[in-house]
């Protein structure tokens, strides 16, 4: 439960991230301590507990966070996940479903956060080679080169016709998109998280409206995601078990990401997507990379 | 035979001898007519729904893998059914051959697919990038860049006006910004100089602000092209040529060029045209009509961003003439211009053809252009290909209808590209990279207890990623080398199918020679299972037998009603007979006498009314063969194998008739005729009291 000893857990130079979640412990959680430690004992707990659960909300004893402090886990978030100059990373992908053989792919993954760019190249198989997105500001483009032609897509684009979308690879803006809210303190395995609803702010455009977050509570680490449609209904549901971090000398911190995403379709049970990012570079990329002729030029 | 003789004459004389039996009479008679005409019209839509679908895609038999999870399903639209692939054709169409009374067999695959078209200004875009790439005459770049220039231009107009009606904020500042760099004169002096430059400006801050992206939806055959066009007769090409012989290339189906192709507004003045030239419909009575108008009037902008300055003023000049107006805003011109009655329409409608049509590209695509198609392959792949589309074609007869129409033909080698079998070597690449990653999926039952046991952070370190090697086993494509290749019969015909379409030089043989087919792949082991073309219609197959259950159905309603009526209705006579049958026993009428008399009276009527019946019917019928019967819509278009049915009479309904009126007659006369054999003389004396 102690929210604090993860935000100094990196042996690095200092870092923003820790300005970020340098708040003191909730006197929430001392207040539930000492109340638990007095009613503890024989038939009086039961009636105590009742007695308080009519008397004071529940969350006070659930080690709600405040907004702010979950404005804070978000910028976290996309703090550890944004990289200060440009990142490429090998990323594998592989794609189950029902009454069909796998699909293994695999692809870069380029980004320069300062100028919200993305793009991504298929590399394997052959047939996909040479095929790949470009993020420019609002516009993810989709390049092949069997037929020489550039397509405008959504954010919801499945990449590659995986699960995963553009935000699985991209850099993460969740403080600056959502608003979010309080759902529970609960287990995920071994891992104690706090489990946030996130609403779209207006006017942003994002693949889900309503999202969900499990954050580890020891290490600030999203655990799972759910994405929601703007009725309600779940779409997928994703889980990020493992997080790498990897120093970054531009950023002066180290740089965080999932080293596996595991994707369920909830629309298709069957579907599912293993995303494994296998190794992360950061040296500088092309001036000019992040442009249609870049892409055109690789598979030429 | 005497007795007969006399059984008959009083029939005869009786069958207008009381008003129950007119009425009985009538039921009967109104039976067999819905018999005849309905089973004669059940019929012939049966024959021509059969031309429909053996003379467009399915021929008179169809064969496909017996292992397959579903059958055949050539008239389903978008489903798709799950058939496991003929491997090879060429190794099936030999023994399939075989049989004397196949004339030939064409390999075919049912797939869809998806044609996305950009917005109006990104597809101008995609021209100039492609001009500017192959370095294409100054005079072509020049024009596109002042399309364009319009087309921003346009757009600034737009938004100045959404600004003044829009909440404070809906527009991205940004925006404004960016629309006004792009119609500066600075912009356009500035083009040449990094022409790439500023496309990727345009594409990326201007075209997203014209909301009007569009795809279209694609069934189609793939198929033996040469093959298919000798085979099914009622093919006709109707633009541009057919695909020369081992070329990759598309035939469009001519009712989707126009439906899916043709700029809207066009396709919608069409459509007033047919209704009100064909159809004799007024626009002032008919609101789908005056929907389509109001669409016209609304919907002007597709037309304003395909006119270049030059061909604006053009326009402009035709509708200001035409409207007697001098109103300068074109949207407002057309608007004024498409808002029709019954009195201008026709005007209107030639005007837009002869004077402002030139102006504009009627069809997204023309016959010789490329089309650029994407399916999801099997393997779950998008895969897209470049197909040169020849022309157009229709199915003689069938020119409109949607669902002969639905379906486009495409040679078989890019439907192989778009299916995407799963070979050998590519299931070997896939374990290759799954291996090498070394990635361990977990199901979706055991995700949160397998994946959150332990420790969620591990410091790594940085890999020099090097995109060449990563990308060292990527195919080097040379598009256009595919478009202009020559497959040899051979290369086309080893090859994955889906299925084939068989043709029978003697289609009355279509029973012997699907079970002498069949026999065949079983002896040779081809793993094919063979159906008539009826099942190979997926649902649509069975309507004839749906309508011919709702036909008998009907009928046999009809006559229980009509046998339980006569039923009573000859009791009841007979009741007042007694007297009658009684003096009859009196002296010395055998019961088998009254049996008969009561039987063959019953029969009598019957035969006289059903007979009656079914000359009035065939009368019908011939007349309806005569006038036809109009198909009211697109689906009866399609079961009428044309815009009307002439049924034939059927001998079949005729016989049926006369079969069904004496069953039941016999029938409903059977109890009250045993009834009257036991009438006895003294109740005749009886009731003489």
């Amino acid at each position: 439960m102690n929210r604090n000893h993860f935000y100094h857990q990196d042996t690095k130079a200092p870092s923003k991230t820790k300005e970020y979640f340098n708040f003191s412990k909730p006197k929430s959680n001392s207040l539930k301590a000492s109340l638990v430690s007095w009613c503890l004992g024989g038939e009086r707990l039961l009636k105590v507990s009742l007695l308080l659960a009519l008397m004071f909300p529940a969350a006070v004893f659930a080690g709600t966070l405040t907004k702010a402090e979950m404005v804070d886990v978000l910028k976290g978030i996309d703090l550890r996940i944004r990289s200060g100059g440009d990142y490429k990373a090998l990323v594998y992908l592989e794609q189950h479903q029902k009454d069909k053989p796998d699909v293994a792919q695999e692809a870069i993954v380029y980004r320069r956060d300062a100028d919200q760019k993305l793009m991504i190249l298929f590399t394997k198989p052959k047939t996909e080679a040479g095929k790949g997105y470009l993020r420019v500001d609002r516009n993810l483009w989709y390049y092949d080169p069997t037929v020489g032609k550039w397509e405008r897509r959504t954010d919801r684009e499945r990449i590659g016709g995986t699960d995963s979308n553009r935000e699985d690879f991209d850099q993460s803006n969740l403080a600056v998109q959502y608003e979010p809210a309080f759902a529970g303190e609960e287990k995920l395995g071994a891992f104690d998280v706090w489990h946030l609803k996130l609403t779209v702010k207006s006017g942003i455009d994002v693949a889900y409206p309503i999202v969900e977050f499990w954050v580890d509570e020891a290490t600030g680490n999203y655990l799972k995601r759910q994405d929601f449609a703007l009725s309600g209904r779940l779409m997928r549901t994703s889980y990020d078990p493992k997080w790498n971090k990897v120093y970054s000398d531009i950023k002066k911190d180290n740089l965080w990401f999932p080293k596996e995403i595991h994707i369920y379709d909830e629309i298709d049970k069957a579907n599912s997507t293993l995303v494994v990012i296998q190794s992360v570079d950061l040296s500088a990329l092309p001036e000019n990379m992040f442009t249609k002729a870049w892409l055109e030029t690789k598979s030429r | 035979m005497s007795s007969l003789i006399l059984l008959l004459q009083t029939s005869f004389r009786n069958i207008f001898s009381s008003f129950l039996n007119v009425v009985i009479g009538l039921i009967i008679l109104f039976g067999t007519l819905f018999f005849v005409v309905g089973g004669s019209m059940v019929d012939s839509m049966d024959k021509s729904m059969s031309r429909s679908i053996i003379g467009s895609i399915a021929g008179n038999a169809q064969v496909y893998q017996a292992s397959s999870t579903d059958s055949p399903a050539l008239f389903e639209g978008w489903q798709i059914p799950d058939l496991d692939p003929i491997p090879d054709f060429s190794k099936v169409k030999g023994p399939l051959m075989s049989d004397p009374n196949v004339a030939a067999v064409v390999p075919e695959g049912i797939n869809t697919a998806i044609v996305v078209y950009g917005n109006t200004i990104d597809q101008i875009l995609e021209k100039l990038r492609k001009a500017e790439t192959n370095h294409e005459p100054k005079e072509k770049i020049e024009s596109l860049k002042s399309h364009i220039r319009q087309m921003v231009s346009v757009i600034q107009t737009d938004m100045g006006k959404l600004d003044k009606i829009a909440s404070k904020g809906a527009m991205d500042p940004e925006a404004y910004k960016d629309i006004s760099k792009a119609s500066s004169p600075a912009f356009w002096d500035s083009f040449n100089k990094d022409p790439f430059g500023h496309l990727e400006f345009l594409e990326n801050k201007i075209a997203y602000l014209v909301p009007d992206s569009d795809q279209i939806f694609l069934s189609y055959v793939g198929t033996d092209l040469d093959s298919f066009t000798k085979s099914f007769d009622r093919l006709q090409i109707v633009d541009g040529q057919a695909v020369p012989k081992g070329h990759r290339g598309m035939l469009l189906s001519k009712y989707v060029y126009e439906n899916q192709f043709k700029l809207k507004a066009a396709n919608r003045l069409d459509q007033i045209r047919e209704a009100v030239v064909e159809k004799n419909k007024k626009i002032a009575k008919d609101p789908d009509l005056q929907d389509l108008i109001k669409q016209n009037r609304n919907q002007t902008r597709e037309i304003v961003l395909q006119l270049d300055p030059l061909s604006t003023q053009k326009v402009m000049a035709v509708l200001q003439t035409t409207l007697g107006s001098k109103e300068t805003d074109l949207p407002k011109l057309l608007s004024a211009f498409f808002d029709t009655n019954d009195d201008n329409f026709l005007g209107r409608y030639k005007v837009f053809y002869d004077q402002i049509a030139p102006y504009l590209e009627l069809y997204r695509l023309k016959p010789g252009e490329m089309l650029t198609i994407k399916a999801y392959t099997k393997s779950g792949f998008v895969q897209a290909v470049n197909v040169k589309i020849y022309g157009t074609f229709q199915f003689k007869g069938l020119e409109k209808s949607s669902t002969a129409g639905s379906m486009s033909l495409m040679d078989l080698m890019s439907f192989r590209d778009l299916y995407g079998y799963v070979t050998p070597e590519k299931i070997a690449e896939t374990k290759s990279l799954e291996k090498a990653a070394g990635a361990q999926f977990v199901s979706r039952d055991k995700a949160e207890a397998d994946l959150f046991g332990g420790s969620d952070v591990e410091q790594t370190t940085q890999t020099k990623i090097n995109d060449k090697t990563e990308m060292g086993g990527g195919t080097k494509l040379k598009r256009a080398d595919l478009v202009n290749r020559v497959y040899s019969a051979d290369e086309m015909e080893q090859g994955v199918a889906m299925g084939a379409a068989i043709l029978l030089k003697d289609p009355s043989k279509l029973k012997e020679t699907m079970k002498n087919l069949q026999a065949i792949c079983d002896k040779d082991n081809l793993g094919l299972k063979v159906i008539d073309w009826q099942k190979a219609a997926g649902n649509l197959g069975q309507f004839v037998f749906v309508a011919k259950f709702i036909l008998y159905l009907a009928t046999a309603i009809i006559f229980v009603v009509a046998l339980v009526i006569i039923n009573n209705a000859v009791v009841m006579a007979t009741l007042q007979r007694v007297r009658e049958i009684g003096t009859m026993r009196a002296i010395g009428a055998q019961r088998t006498f009254v049996l008969s008399m009561v039987l063959i009276e019953t029969v009598v009527l019957g035969l006289v009314f059903g007979t009656v019946g079914v000359c009035l019917g065939s009368g019908f019928v011939l007349w309806l063969g005569h006038s036809g019967v109009p198909a009211g819509n697109d689906f009866l278009y399609f079961f009428f194998s044309g815009p009307r049915l002439y049924p034939g009479l059927s001998v079949g309904s005729l016989i049926g008739a006369f079969v069904v009126v004496l069953l039941v007659t016999c029938l409903s006369a059977l109890y009250p005729a045993v009834m009257a054999t036991r009438v006895q003389p003294i109740q005749a004396m009886a009731s003489e009291d």
